[in-house]
């Protein structure tokens, strides 16, 4: 019999070995599919839900009240307090990461003695528990027993010793810089290894040209190193801007609310006044906010 | 013979398997009776070495008592259990005992129907044996007993440094407000700071501003637990709080209880705002200090107004989830017996007194270096402390209040002196603002 139609390529063999690989490629897919719902779009999900209910965190009980915590959220000051603290934090201590980094990393890739034994020293920072680098800060801060105090005084710059955390700026800009002290070694390793991919014949080439150092350094290694940023940049963003012991333990998010961030907000709302209704709203907003942050960038970047 | 059996003809296999049984049974998971293991979780916020030292003593006694039970000590801290506890609430992974948390804590969590009723416990350990009123503040419905007292704590005493005061030619300690700016002036200087009130962010510096606000006359919530903090008495508090902060060390302004206890144990403030723990650190770590300190009740704006002492009435109680709860009952009641409970009140002498009047005259309790010395002190803390006060339980005329807990962890009272001191807000202006904030607390 004559049939018109699409011509087929596969016998009913062929087809049922296509269903048994596409059953098989489900079937190895599906750990990392569950796993991926279990890990992230169940608490995605779970979080918006609890952010439409007034929950007391203890019994995990409460009631629905919609879009009242977001309201109520979007009219508050704090929130954009917050917000605007986590802003200046992450631009603040990525800002001195990405520099520091670099120039360390620049510093690295010179031929120096002890060369192999600075490369793990600089990376010190980035292994050691926050609660350990807060608790060595804290000491350094200490206004009786501190050592950057006791400095100050002996070289004649302060007369009384400066109270480092329980003061804006001071707060803020010590927790940046204890921030950027502790992060900047992963840009380090990051741009480290670009650095060493670099051909030396861009090198040659620009000297050729006539180009100085700042030349070379402007006009070759930094466009080398644009990709690596952006990863740098945008994978520090998202750290930086859900930082959260590093900033409660070193500041609480005093003085009032001076350094409190969205993440402190969550925890302050789900913990301190156990409303987890409240807290998952606020995590559900910032969870927006950077979603637009990246987006943003990455349009950016890609332009 | 098979090169895997030995002569007693036992297989290698078998053998491993005795040894493993062997070995876990001395790690305690097989115990000798036989019976599954069982594990009771204490926590608790009182965990100096000292105190973790007496609690050993009787988590040894007790689970040598009851072989195949192991009681595990876990700390939590004044600032942490809210979150800590909130956390194992909402998961249902609680602790089965918690010791040492202030009566207003007590209250919250009762309130939420979270906890055990306590008075099997009491009445095992005697309800004739606590010195009368102790348990009044956990009878939160009447009959019912949410938890017990396990400890009193008078924590606003003005520990003074005698030495200081004799060089600074002080002649009594102070007894008004005014006094003890004068003397905190007079006493500060080369090294030494007058105070070391906390101004942080946190639970301390809002607990010791009620102290003050009371210390003026006012109050926080009325009787009926209306909102009462916008009144000139509050005013004078924080301004008078205001006023002390140059008499205090710089990074007063991230102090918690323990940096502030550290400030005049160091030597480094001349006076001290805290409970009884001062006797048993400078004994330990300062001991230069020990024949220069001395405590009195702590003064207040005027000799009109009485002296307000705060006692966190230290408690126990179980969660109502808590698992072997008939297990931890008999545990609880064991914290209170004999040596034990001496043991935990000579750990920090004067910071938890008794509560129970049998160990209070009992010889072994007397029986102590620092109890002899600082006889004086104890007792006029015990005093102050037995009609103490906190913000779950203002005055004899207040209402408990269950929301006392979530006020005091939403930091708004903290907040209201950092306004007033850090940023230089006028109090009246934040006095209202924070009057707002406690009302809505209050009714969420």
């Amino acid at each position: 019999m004559f049939r018109e139609g699409p011509a087929t390529t596969a016998s009913p063999g062929k087809a049922s070995l296509d269903t048994r690989y596409g059953l098989l490629g489900a079937l190895l897919i599906a750990p990392t599919v569950l796993v991926f719902c279990a890990v992230i779009v169940y608490p995605l999900i779970s979080a918006i839900y609890l952010g439409l209910f007034s929950i007391y965190t203890p019994t995990m009980e409460g009631e629905w009240v919609g879009m009242d915590n977001y309201r109520r959220l979007l009219a508050s000051g704090e929130f954009w307090r917050s917000l605007l603290n986590n802003v200046i934090w992450t631009v603040g201590t990525l800002a001195l990461q990405v520099i520091f980094g670099i120039l360390v990393a620049l510093m690295l890739h010179r031929n120096l003695v002890f060369r192999a034994f600075a490369r793990s020293l600089v990376l010190f920072p980035y292994f050691l528990s926050t609660v350990v680098a807060v608790l060595v800060w804290r000491w350094l801060f200490n206004d009786l027993y501190g050592v950057l105090n006791h400095l100050l005084m002996w070289a004649g710059i302060v007369d009384m010793p400066v109270d480092w955390l329980g003061t804006m700026p001071n707060a803020m800009v010590s927790l940046i810089l204890v921030g950027a002290w502790k992060y900047f070694p992963f840009v380090v390793i990051a741009v480290l290894a670009r650095l060493q991919s670099i051909p030396d014949e861009l090198y040659e080439a620009a000297s050729i040209d006539g180009a100085g150092a700042w030349g070379r350094f402007v006009d070759v290694t930094l466009p080398q190193l644009r990709d690596v940023l952006i990863v740098v940049v945008l994978l520090r963003t998202i750290w930086d801007f859900k930082e959260f012991d590093l900033i409660y333990l070193l500041t609480g998010g005093g003085p009032i609310i001076g350094t409190q961030t969205l993440p402190l907000m969550v925890y302050k709302e789900a913990f301190a006044l156990n409303q987890m209704g409240g807290a998952s709203a606020v995590a559900v907003l910032m969870m927006l906010i950077m979603l637009l942050f990246m987006i943003l960038y990455l349009s950016r970047a890609r332009d | 013979m098979n090169g895997l059996q030995n002569k007693g003809g036992m297989t290698r296999r078998r053998a491993l398997q005795g040894a493993l049984a062997l070995s876990a049974g001395a790690a305690g998971l097989y115990p000798a009776t036989g019976r599954p293991n069982t594990t009771l979780r204490w926590w608790s916020t009182q965990s100096s070495p000292e105190q973790l030292a007496a609690y050993r003593y009787q988590i040894a006694a007790f689970e040598a008592q009851h072989p195949g039970v192991q009681v595990l000590f876990e700390k939590t801290s004044d600032e942490g259990y809210p979150a800590q506890l909130a956390a194992a609430f909402a998961g249902g992974n609680v602790p089965n005992l918690v010791t040492h948390l202030p009566s207003f804590a007590v209250a919250d969590y009762w309130n939420a129907g979270l906890l055990s009723p306590f008075d099997a416990v009491i009445d095992a350990v005697g309800a004739g044996r606590f010195f009368d009123g102790t348990n009044r503040v956990y009878e939160l419905e009447p009959g019912v007993h949410a938890a017990a007292g396990i400890g009193n704590t008078a924590a606003n005493m003005l520990w003074l440094r005698t030495d200081l005061m004799e060089k600074a030619g002080i002649e009594r300690p102070p007894a008004t407000w005014d006094e003890l700016r004068a003397a905190c002036a007079r006493m500060q200087g080369r090294g030494v700071y007058g105070a070391q009130f906390p101004y942080a962010k946190n639970s301390a510096t809002s607990l010791v501003i009620i102290c003050f606000i009371h210390g003026a006359g006012g109050q926080v919530l009325s009787p009926e637990l209306e909102v009462a903090i916008e009144s000139p008495a509050a005013v004078n508090a924080l301004e008078f709080y205001r006023s002390m902060r140059e008499f205090c060390p710089p990074g007063a302004t991230g102090y918690s209880w323990g940096e502030s206890l550290g400030a005049f144990v160091s030597g480094a403030a001349a006076t001290g705002l805290y409970a009884g723990r001062v006797l048993v650190n400078v004994s330990n770590r300062n001991p230069r200090l020990k024949e220069h300190i001395t405590c009195v009740t702590f003064p207040t704006v005027s000799a009109d107004v009485p002296a307000w002492t705060f006692n966190d009435y230290p408690s126990v109680f179980i969660p109502a989830d808590a698992p072997d709860r008939e297990l931890t009952r008999q545990f609880a009641t064991w914290l209170y017996e004999g040596e034990g409970y001496i043991r935990q009140l000579h750990a920090t002498p004067g910071h938890i007194l008794p509560v129970l009047k049998t160990a209070a005259q009992d010889e072994r309790y007397l029986d102590h270096e620092l109890v002899r010395r600082y006889s004086g002190e104890i007792a006029l803390m015990s005093t102050e402390a037995a009609a103490g006060h906190n913000l779950g339980w203002e005055s004899p005329a207040h209402r408990i209040n269950v929301k006392a807990g979530a006020l005091i962890n939403s930091g708004v009272l903290a907040e209201m002196v950092q306004r007033v001191v850090l940023n230089e807000e006028r109090p009246r202006v934040v006095l209202a603002d924070t009057a707002r904030r406690i009302e809505a607390i209050m009714k969420a």
